[in-house]
């Protein structure tokens, strides 16, 4: 097995470690709904809502918290949302119809992302905000609006391709968003179209974990929001975005030595930590390592409200070298921001059942076949490692301490977790999985903390598999009660489930 | 000592004894080689020199570039040597985490280019790494860079076996130290040196150290990242150890602070690792009662100078000041809270008849964007720091504060009360009350 197991123990909060702590509820809802199954907990994105908000009190700043909604495809979490005074991002149709029907109120949804004719009609039509990518956006809007007299539409401009002074930081080429560079004409068709249009503000959305991106993002905003003001025009709010990360992890110690034996193990000097020796991006080039390692940094000190917090205290080296945060309050904008899986913290998980345990003649790990198949729950696709939760069966011993601790006298093994698609390539994980005990047939698999794009993000129906069904579960004193997701309402956790 | 070129400057450095009872060593020499007086100020001056020498003239002729994917202290040294011979100098990095060193570059004319941060949402299927696009580009048919490639180039290693390491043998007496404990950073240093010295005695060990894998520590690499390091071999150190950045900055102090080397972090992590590793030995040495003395060389790396804000972050309490008289942090809770005051309304009519001097506390970027009119911009800082030496204006003079939300101006109008002021009051609620209220702002 190559040494000590290397875990990648979740990091559960009390509401996921509470759930996981039930397993007579777990295994009877897997067997009557079937596997996989997805849980999702919607009083947590209350929870995770007031500390984003907590966040904009400590800076004094106002503005909305939009709940990107395409990180989830659940009615629950949406409706318990609506029950708050967040709001949600839209970018399809159908999530802007989902929103609508969920209770949102118009001024509370943005319409972002690629948009066709329907969804940027029935936006104008309801007055949500619009974030425009580009002039051409702007141009169809305008014209929508004037064709079937709609009402005055409020617009965000979607800005990108910021340059930092002095140091220049190479980007990821961006699909979206207008180059500040051209912001002058983009700005020229805003007034040309003002008895259509009201600039709220603009807006910007980098995909990096690097906070000094976004800082320099958020300061070429606030000079163009500075260049609206001297040509007449009254913004009044910067969207920046999402991308505030989420911790994965219990243990920052875990993680290190997990990437140092994956390096390791590329490099030849420990036995392969994956199937067929996967380096995750790595390769061994005679000795040294080469690549760049393709993993979502799991473990996250700095994750979530906290890197917003982080990201406002930084200091706008352009402009006077004061707190970002201290700027947008001076300026007097509103601040928007669309997490969409910091939002999603600990607000769900798949539970899979173990369909057959196979040992191989070589000796090495053990074969684990689960009901499920890769892409229902998608963690290796974000790049995500984190060990699964075993729920056994039959608990042994009497009481039922799932995820409290190794169980008396089992054994820690080393598995390969397969799904249920007939594909060579239907790994559920690539690399090697260390579980603290054996697992069974009929025992559970937890994925923990898959509700932000790793539930049903990827999830299809070929084979003619079933996809995940997906259960909301709240506490009612120390009794979990659940729905099905499309059962949940706000109302439905004070009367209980009908 | 005269020279014809600066770059005759490099090398020849001083080995200096550390005072054993700053280190407690008994029966150990342990020397410092300050490589932090060489002209760029760095050991790598060496290394840049050697490597960009041959190449030089002829990249002056096709008006070329230097690049080099550096963090620092090379990219110093190149830009300064780019720069006498007509050539301009680009940074590849993402390591770049030391403003100082950002701004120095930028000073000497070289030019940065950052790469990103990692993407939020992965595309396992991505193929393109900046970094990959970088190498493409430099290896382009046409390319006219210069690229020294301190991770691969064996002049790196070279110039430390052919010039640091036997100066040291040199200063030694013709002796090789028994120990040498080097910090990993390209390992050109580290690898060269160590060369150099079991050439001339087989039986030196050689120590390498490298940063706690959570740490940051200028110039030293983490284990993981030593292994993308093409000069990097495993086989060059007899141990591998670990060093923090608390550590680092610890040995830092004592060499500033009581040996008079005004070393940077790695320095200090060099000092750190080589006392922690010998004082072991030397407990044996003592328990042998053996008479031999063994003597140890460390190598310290750069300057302090460039790692103040480096060390703020971490040690804030060694840039404790006294406290100073007038200072909104003396203030009470309840002084705070019974500021005079006034609302929007009631603050235009006073404006209209009272004409207090209303100052704005907000930055000059906010002020000129909009303001109340007749109102003067003094930015927070400066405020404060005048008010250190007592009053800025007239008693005589009634005095509007404005800020954001009110908060910061309530703490003034508190502060300049309790200074003696008779009529200073904070605007409640801020310039954003004063918007929301419908009252005028202007940008003129």
């Amino acid at each position: 097995m190559g040494g000590q197991p290397l875990y990648l123990e979740p990091r559960l909060e009390p509401r996921l470690r509470s759930l996981l702590d039930a397993p007579a509820l777990l295994h009877t809802l897997t067997d009557a709904l079937g596997s996989p199954l997805n849980m999702v907990v919607p009083d947590q994105l209350a929870d995770n809502l007031q500390q984003f908000r907590s966040v904009y009190g400590t800076h004094h700043l106002s503005g909305q918290v939009y709940f990107a909604h395409k990180a989830n495809r659940s009615s629950a979490l949406l409706r318990r949302l609506a029950a708050t005074d967040a709001g949600v991002d839209v970018a399809s149709l159908a999530e802007l119809q989902h929103a609508l029907g969920a209770g949102l109120t118009p001024d509370r949804i943005a319409a972002t992302g690629p948009k066709n004719p329907e969804f940027l009609w029935l936006a104008a039509r309801t007055s949500v905000t619009v974030s425009l990518d580009t002039r051409g956006e702007l141009e169809q809007l305008a014209t929508l609006v004037r064709k079937h007299a709609l009402p005055r539409v409020r617009i965000l401009l979607r800005l990108s391709g910021f340059e930092a002074s002095g140091v220049r930081v190479l980007s990821r080429r961006s699909r979206f968003g207008t180059a500040v560079g051209e912001s002058g004409p983009l700005l020229e068709d805003v007034e040309r179209h003002a008895d259509v249009v009201d600039l709220v503000g603009v807006a910007y959305h980098l995909d990096t974990t690097s906070l000094t991106e976004k800082a320099t993002a958020l300061e070429g905003c606030l000079r163009v929001l500075e260049e609206c003001r001297s040509r007449g025009l009254r913004p009044r709010a910067v969207d920046i975005g999402g991308g505030f990360g989420v911790n994965y992890l219990a243990h920052g110690g875990q993680w290190e030595q997990y990437t140092t034996g994956l390096t390791e193990a590329v490099l030849g000097s420990r036995p392969p930590l994956t199937y067929g020796g996967h380096g995750y991006g790595l390769r061994n080039e005679a000795g040294t390592l080469r690549g760049t390692l393709g993993l979502y940094p799991a473990h996250r000190p700095v994750a979530g409200a906290r890197y917003l917090d982080e990201l406002l205290s930084h200091p706008a080296a352009s402009l006077g070298g004061r707190p970002l945060a201290a700027l947008l309050l001076e300026h007097l904008y509103d601040l928007h921001t669309e997490p969409g899986r910091a939002l999603l913290d600990q607000c769900g998980l798949t539970l899979t059942k173990v369909l057959e345990v196979r040992g191989q003649e070589s000796g090495g790990p053990l074969l684990v076949r689960l009901a499920a198949k890769a892409d229902d729950v998608a963690l290796e696709e974000h790049g995500v490692l984190m060990d699964p939760v075993v729920v056994p069966r039959h608990p042994p011993g009497t009481g039922a301490d799932v995820g409290a601790g190794p169980d008396a006298g089992a054994e820690p093994v080393a598995v390969h977790l397969f799904g249920s698609l007939c594909l060579e390539s239907d790994l559920i994980t690539r690399r090697t999985v260390f579980l603290p005990r054996r697992p069974e047939p009929g025992d559970l698999l937890a994925f923990a903390n898959t509700a932000g794009y790793c539930m049903d993000f990827h999830a299809t129906r070929a084979q003619h598999q079933p996809s995940a069904r997906k259960v909301a579960a709240w506490q009612e004193g120390d009794t979990w009660r659940w729905c099905l997701d499309d059962q949940y309402w706000p109302t439905t956790p004070v009367g209980g489930a009908q | 000592m005269r020279y014809d070129s600066i770059t005759d400057a490099i090398g020849n450095t001083p080995l200096v004894r550390i005072d054993p009872a700053v280190h407690g060593l008994r029966n150990i020499d342990l020397y410092a080689k300050l490589e932090l007086l060489n002209p760029f100020g760095s050991v790598k001056d060496r290394a840049a020199w050697n490597m960009a020498r041959p190449h030089l003239s002829a990249a002056a002729e096709g008006s070329g570039q230097v690049v080099e994917l550096s963090s620092g202290n090379t990219a110093k040294a190149l830009a300064v040597l780019a720069g006498m011979h007509g050539l301009t100098f680009k940074s590849v990095t993402n390591r770049m985490r030391i403003p100082e060193i950002k701004d120095l570059l930028l000073l000497l004319g070289a030019e940065i280019e950052e790469l990103p941060g990692q993407s939020e949402c992965l595309d396992p299927t991505a193929t393109d790494d900046p970094l990959t696009l970088f190498h493409r580009t430099l290896s382009e048919p046409d390319s006219t860079y210069l690229h020294t490639d301190q991770y691969f180039n064996p002049r790196n290693t070279e110039a430390h076996f052919t010039g640091t390491g036997p100066e040291i043998v040199k200063d030694l007496d013709g002796r090789a130290p028994n120990w040498f404990i080097a910090c990993v950073g390209t390992a050109g240093s580290s690898t060269g040196v160590a060369r150099a010295l079991r050439e001339h005695d087989p039986a030196v060990r050689v120590a390498g150290l490298v940063a706690a894998k959570s740490d940051f520590i200028p110039g030293i690499r983490t284990i993981d990242e030593a292994h993308e390091v093409g000069l990097f071999d495993p086989g060059t150190y007899d141990s591998i150890e670990t060093v923090s950045a608390d550590e680092a900055i610890e040995g830092m102090l004592t060499l500033n602070r009581r040996c008079g080397i005004l070393a940077g972090p790695t320095g200090g992590a060099a000092y750190f690792g080589a006392v922690r590793q010998l004082r072991a030995v030397d407990e044996e040495l003592a328990g042998e009662g053996s008479s031999d003395r063994q003597s140890a060389v460390f190598i310290v790396c750069d300057r302090v100078e460039s790692y103040l804000s480096y060390v703020r972050q971490r040690r804030p309490d060694l840039f404790g000041r006294p406290r100073r008289r007038n200072s909104p942090a003396d203030l009470s809770d309840a002084e705070i809270r019974t500021a005079p005051a006034i609302g929007v309304t009631d603050a235009q009519a006073w404006i209209a008849t009272g004409e207090p001097l209303v100052v704005d506390l907000r930055s000059p970027y906010a002020y000129a964007a909009l303001h109340i009119d007749g109102s003067v911009n003094i930015v927070e800082e400066l405020f404060e720091e005048l008010l250190h030496g007592g009053l800025p204006f007239s008693r005589n003079r009634p005095v509007l504060l404005a800020c954001p939300v009110g908060e910061k101006s309530a703490r003034y109008a508190a502060l300049l009360t309790r200074m003696g002021h008779p009529d200073v009051r904070s605007l409640t609620g801020g310039i954003i009350a004063w918007r929301d209220a419908g009252a005028p702002l202007v940008r003129d």
